[in-house]
């Protein structure tokens, strides 16, 4: 049996006058999983992380979190906490009053408050920062001060909103670790939002990718990057090159797809989705082979000329550009990038992969 | 700018005419007062300078004392009340939706456009024992009365014999509704900005810990505008002090607050030098009431940065 949701959200939306801001969002939260709300700016992720908070109403659906629904129930009673976007650390209290506030409320008696307290900031690293004012931290120190303050009460899902957008590129890769370390310390439900899909394939354990207010698709980073349900899910996590299909004609086993750039390319029908409207092609680029000689006739394959090769450390991306506008991306490995950047720019090559690498994509699969 | 020392001609042209008008309309009047003030009156037109404190002597006579202190204690009493009604009436304007904003700071705005002396007589006609006020209290009388005749209570007079209006004019309380009235915008405006500065966030986050709206607003909405709130104490605490017009009619003659004692001394009483130490002993009140204000904030800044 599945462990009973710790957060169950069932078809929500949210409406600003006509403006739709969510529509029929349903999933269930696990116990002590990193759960990602993931999407491009403006697509609801906020907003449904308020509801959650009980900061919004939803128009419609509802949440029920632990075993109790919150229809009616303000912020302030619900058994979450919330790290928000811009911290909202309080300026006018120290460190230590911060993190102490939500205890403070409890009624807990003083010497057990000042114990959790020096126990929380002791968690995040800031214990000899107790005494300043918020604006004598760092973003990256006011951030902990955010995460200590909500996790002291000890609530039964952290909400995270953007917790890394306001960090430099640096910090925000030491603290994506430190973020699932403290996860797996405390042990509570994260729900993090994030557009930024790297941070979410590092550290969550499921995402949620939202578009214009409704949920694309739910599954783990790797079951995402691997089977992507549509066109938007595909671009959106990692690189792939996609192909828009013209027409498609099935026969029996084997369905014929006329694409612009590749021509006829037959693939076997397993890889058909259900919905098959406005279909396209895909390919991930660490499946494409950069080669000079003609591959062979299984292979689908494509005549360019050779592009940028960008080096990436262990790999590098290179570009062979087919036309004016279009390109193909494939990821070579360090061996195979040393051979193609002692070629001249423009050297005529052939991108080729084989039909089972290649992916067959609705262009939003939930219409 | 950090060049004018060079071209100082241009920058002697541009000054000149601001710094003398100043000296002009400012100082020299101020110097004469001040001069005044060590005065003694010798005729009934001449006046000569000894030097003499006597005229600082007279601010200890007990009817000059109970003057500033009613002075005083009707300005503090009239601020305070003045910042309750502002604060709620900003934060309804801070929380408006965008278009409505504008329009609500018209309303508060407008009677600035006002003469004081049209907004002051217009104070009488609705404060008055037949005013406005009155007319509402008299028809909620009446109608009571003749619920209680209805019910068959009439003969008991519960509500007194016949309608007894409420005395506004010619008392503090009169007094205190017009410097209300008149100053309440020099508050909401300061309150305003400072609750629109806010980060809504900081209440949201109050809330998520699990505090309710009033703990919310005591422990993050009151300290995160008291600037705006001292500002708005300020900013009309002092011109209360000097109010001359509002207890002069609402007054009705009976409620004295320092100015209107100063221009007695300038007009009937014909007491140059003694009006001109009380003029400046309001000045100098204000000037340590600023000092203050000045020193507060230089401390919470300071406090905000050391820690
Ligand atoms: N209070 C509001 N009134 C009207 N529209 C809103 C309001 N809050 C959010 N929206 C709209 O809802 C959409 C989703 O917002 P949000 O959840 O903040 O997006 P994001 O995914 O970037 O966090 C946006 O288009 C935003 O303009
Ligand atoms: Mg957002």
């Amino acid at each position: 049996m599945a462990p009973t949701p710790i957060i169950s959200v069932h078809d929500v939306c949210k409406y600003y006058g006509n403006f739709t801001a969510l529509e029929g969002i349903s999933f269930d939260i696990k116990p002590g999983e990193i759960f990602v709300l993931l999407g491009p700016s403006g697509c609801g992720k906020s907003t449904l992380l308020r509801i959650i908070a009980g900061l919004e109403t939803e128009s419609k659906g509802d949440v029920v979190i632990d075993g109790t629904d919150m229809l009616g129930i303000p912020a302030n009673k619900r058994p979450v906490n919330m790290v928000f976007q811009s911290y909202a650390v309080f300026p006018h209290m120290s460190v230590e009053a911060n993190v102490a506030y939500g205890l403070k409320l409890e009624r807990l008696p003083k010497a057990e408050i000042k114990a959790k307290v020096a126990e929380a900031l002791e968690q995040v690293h800031l214990s000899q920062f107790s005494h300043r004012m918020p604006d004598q931290l760092s973003g990256g120190q006011r951030q902990r001060v955010a995460l200590a303050r909500a996790l002291v009460k000890r609530p039964q899902v952290l909400l995270l909103d953007e917790p890394l957008s306001a960090l430099d590129a640096k910090l925000r890769d030491a603290m994506r670790l430190e973020l699932v370390k403290l996860q797996e310390s405390v042990g509570v439900s994260f729900v993090m939002v994030t557009h930024d899909q790297s941070e979410a394939m590092a550290m969550a354990d499921r995402i949620a990718v939202l578009k214009d207010g409704k949920l694309r698709q739910l599954d783990s980073p790797t079951a995402l990057y691997k089977n992507p349900c549509d066109q938007f899910v595909a671009d959106f996590i990692g690189r792939i090159n996609m192909f828009d299909v013209s027409s498609h004609t099935r026969n029996g086993d084997a369905v014929q797809f006329d694409t612009k750039t590749l021509g006829t390319v037959t693939l076997p029908a397993s890889l058909m989705p259900a919905n098959t409207r406005n279909l396209a092609i895909a390919v991930r680029p660490e499946r494409v082979r950069v080669g000079l000689e003609q591959p062979a006739a299984e292979m689908i394959a494509v005549t360019g000329t050779l592009g940028d090769v960008a080096f990436q450390g262990d790999s590098s991306l290179v570009e062979i550009i087919l036309d004016g506008e279009r390109s193909i991306t494939a990821l070579a490995t360090e061996a195979q990038a040393e051979t193609l950047m002692a070629l001249e720019i423009g050297t005529q090559v052939y991108a080729n992969w084989q039909p089972k690498d290649m992916l067959v994509l609705p262009e939003n699969a939930s219409e | 700018m950090e060049d004018f020392r060079k071209h100082f001609s241009v920058f002697l042209t541009f000054f000149t005419p601001t710094a003398g008008w100043l000296v002009l309309l400012f100082f020299v009047p101020l110097g004469i007062i001040w001069v005044y003030s060590f005065g003694e009156n010798i005729s009934l037109t001449e006046i000569k300078t000894t030097w003499t404190l006597d005229n600082y002597k007279r601010m200890f006579e007990p009817q000059i004392i109970t003057l500033f202190w009613r002075t005083v204690w009707l300005s503090t009493l009239s601020t305070i009340i003045t910042l309750v009604i502002a604060y709620p009436i900003s934060m309804v304007i801070a929380t408006a939706s965008n278009k409505a904003k504008p329009w609500l700071m018209l309303v508060i705005i407008l009677p600035f456009w006002t003469n004081l002396l049209i907004r002051t007589y217009a104070m009488l006609n609705i404060l008055g024992t037949r005013g406005r006020i009155n007319d509402v209290l008299e028809w909620l009388w009446n109608l009571g009365d003749g619920a209680l005749d209805l019910i068959g209570l009439g003969a008991f007079d519960l509500l007194g014999e016949h309608f007894a209006p409420i005395r506004f004019l010619g008392n503090n309380s009169g007094v205190m509704i017009g410097m209300i009235y008149v100053y309440l915008p020099f508050a909401v405006l300061p309150i305003y900005s400072s609750l629109e500065r806010l980060d809504r966030n900081l209440l949201e986050a109050s809330l998520d810990l699990g505090a309710g709206q009033w703990r919310t607003f005591r422990s993050v909405l009151l300290p995160l505008t008291s600037a705006g709130i001292s500002t708005a104490a300020v900013i009309t605490f002092i011109p209360m002090l000097g109010s001359f017009l509002i207890p002069n009619l609402l007054g009705r003659g009976k409620v004295d607050m320092i100015a209107n004692v100063i221009e007695r001394q300038f007009k009937s009483a014909n007491d140059w030098p003694f009006g001109s130490a009380l003029s400046l002993f309001l000045l100098y009140i204000t000037f340590i009431i600023l000092a203050i204000q000045a020193f507060a904030n230089m401390r919470a800044n300071k406090g905000r940065n050391d820690g």
